[in-house]
């Protein structure tokens, strides 16, 4: 039973961190119609600014002000994403979607090579944090505290954008900008801003998974393509450009993960990929997309 | 010209490579109802694009309440007070009605249409007065209204900004006849509210029982304008417009 428990927080932990890089990427997919590749790296990023202010900036400092500074890489991100968005994207918004594809691709590279410009090679690590929340015991078995608290980001997360989306002045200019971006301009809408503010949000959001991921695991070269990998599983699941399929997604990957790892572990993620293919094939839009 | 809303100069717009409109002329003064007719394909919608700034003008100037707003993107023109009702209504599927109306009323300017006071409330009670009908689907989605609706609805989001002038591009387009003289009177209450308005119509009998004045479009030029009972006895504008 216990097992059972610890496999469902686990599968729960890793959902919460899917859904907010997949999350982040369907909503900039959503409003702007960009599939940003760069987004994995946006991740990372996040995860070397939080690991580099926690394990490096402020290393022996009160668990308290670590806290406080966890979020430092979702800022890191969303202020990337603003400076990017209107210099790199909106430039080939006119363009062929391929452009698009490329820009963003090589935005993935020149990211990764920052990274290891402005961090060197090796890993980074930010488990004071991690280590300082300690365990508690579920049965007979220890688990780390900590990765509840993200599993409650993810949550927090969740209903704080379902409100942002659905409850508030920006969330209905967002939700028509996303339906039709040429009337939405012809009401009144500066179309312009609603996308930096679209994107923003999306690297805050793949920020703030790199950042409360990365004190139970180092930040290191190559996170940000792996993390790209499965959030596209998780879009294709749940359907690029919805936020309810995202969260839908990213808990089944989750769970089929989880159970992988428990009962297939040598096959593991071609489960994942079969999954993501059986969806494709039944529902090729994605559970909640639109065809 | 004292007294304009809206002015276009010999303006050339372009859909691509082809050239559709060619040095179109025309004006609407203050609280004059004015439509444009033509056949299908004759340039009503790319003359009410490029008015809105959804298609680039190449040449020509367009004026509004005296200043030149040809290079102002659609939501600066949409803001200084020009209210758009596209023909397909435009209507945001996934919103319902009421969040269609919160986008324009939120932008809306405080003035509110030529200078009369800003509307009270959440300034619905302009667009109830105009179509009551609208209270009564305010909480379903753009999605699931009829097409008559959606019309109505458009119309009356393009009212919640408070405009000056309102472009209308086929607003009686699909709609039963009666329906249609439901229409006409709803822009004629728009009008008796201080509202310009410009109508794209390509049904040369509707155009007439609302317009005060009238211009014919055909390829990209105007070929006629004048009073609405003018264009009858006109009989090289009536076969090109009737085809």
């Amino acid at each position: 039973m216990e097992v059972l428990l610890i496999h469902l927080v686990n599968a729960l932990l890793y959902a919460s961190v899917l859904f907010l890089i997949a999350g982040g990427l369907s909503l900039i997919y959503g409003v702007m119609r960009i599939v940003n590749l760069a987004h994995g790296n946006l991740y990372a990023f996040g995860a070397y600014v939080t690991a580099w202010a926690i394990g490096g900036v402020a290393a022996g400092a009160p668990s308290s002000l670590l806290l406080v500074l966890l979020p430092a890489g979702a800022f890191a991100a969303a202020v990337l994403g603003a400076a990017l968005e209107p210099t790199l994207l909106r430039p080939f918004y006119k363009r062929a979607e391929e452009y698009q594809l490329l820009v963003t691709f090589g935005l993935l590279m020149i990211l990764e090579d920052l990274l290891r410009f402005i961090w060197g090679p090796y890993p980074l690590s930010a488990s004071e944090l991690f280590e300082n929340f300690g365990s508690l015991t579920i049965g007979d078995s220890l688990y780390p505290t900590y990765n509840f608290l993200v599993i409650g980001v993810g949550i927090v997360a969740a209903v704080f954008l379902w409100a942002f989306i659905y409850k508030t002045r920006f969330g209905v200019v967002l939700r028509a900008t996303s339906q039709n971006m040429r009337m939405a301009s012809a009401l009144g809408v500066n179309v312009n801003r609603v996308y930096v503010q679209a994107f923003t949000l999306g690297c805050f959001m793949a920020g703030l998974g790199g950042a409360i991921v990365v004190p139970g695991q180092s930040a290191v070269l190559g996170m940000g393509v792996d993390a790209l990998v499965l959030a596209f599983i998780v879009v294709v699941i749940g359907g690029l450009g919805s936020l309810e399929g995202a969260l839908v997604g990213a808990l089944i990957v989750g769970v089929v993960r989880e159970a992988g790892i428990a009962w297939f572990p040598e096959i593991e993620l071609a489960v994942l990929y079969l999954a993501a293919a059986i969806v494709l094939l039944v529902r090729p839009a994605g559970l909640f997309g639109r065809p | 010209m004292p007294g304009m809303m809206l002015e276009l100069e010999r303006i050339d717009t372009f859909r691509g490579p082809a050239q559709i409109l060619r040095g179109v002329s025309l004006a609407v003064q203050h609280g004059e109802a004015v439509c444009l007719v033509g056949r299908n394909g004759a340039g009503k919608t790319t003359t009410i694009d490029s008015i809105m700034g959804l298609l680039p003008v190449r040449a020509g100037k367009v004026a509004f309440q005296g200043r030149d707003i040809t290079r102002l993107p659609a939501h600066q023109r949409a803001l200084l007070g020009i209210g758009y009702a596209p023909e397909d209504a435009g209507i945001f599927p996934d919103l319902t009605v009421e969040e269609n109306f919160q986008i324009t009323s939120w932008l809306a300017r405080p003035g509110g249409a030529g200078g009369a006071p800003a509307p009270a409330g959440n300034g619905y009670e302009r667009i109830f007065s105009i179509f009551p009908e609208v209270r009564e689907f305010l909480t379903r989605r753009g999605l699931h209204l009829s097409g008559g609706q959606k019309k109505m609805v458009a119309i009356s989001r393009a009212i919640a900004l408070s405009p000056s002038v309102l472009l209308l591009d086929e607003p009686f387009e699909g709609l039963a006849p009666v329906v249609v003289t439901r229409f006409i009177e709803a822009v004629k209450a728009i009008k008796a509210l201080g509202i310009s308005v410009l109508i794209a119509e390509s049904n040369l009998v509707n155009a007439t029982r609302v317009a005060d004045r009238l211009y014919a479009i055909d390829r990209g030029e105007i070929i006629f304008r004048g009073q609405p009972n003018e264009v009858f006895q006109n009989e090289d504008v009536m076969k090109t417009i009737r085809g």
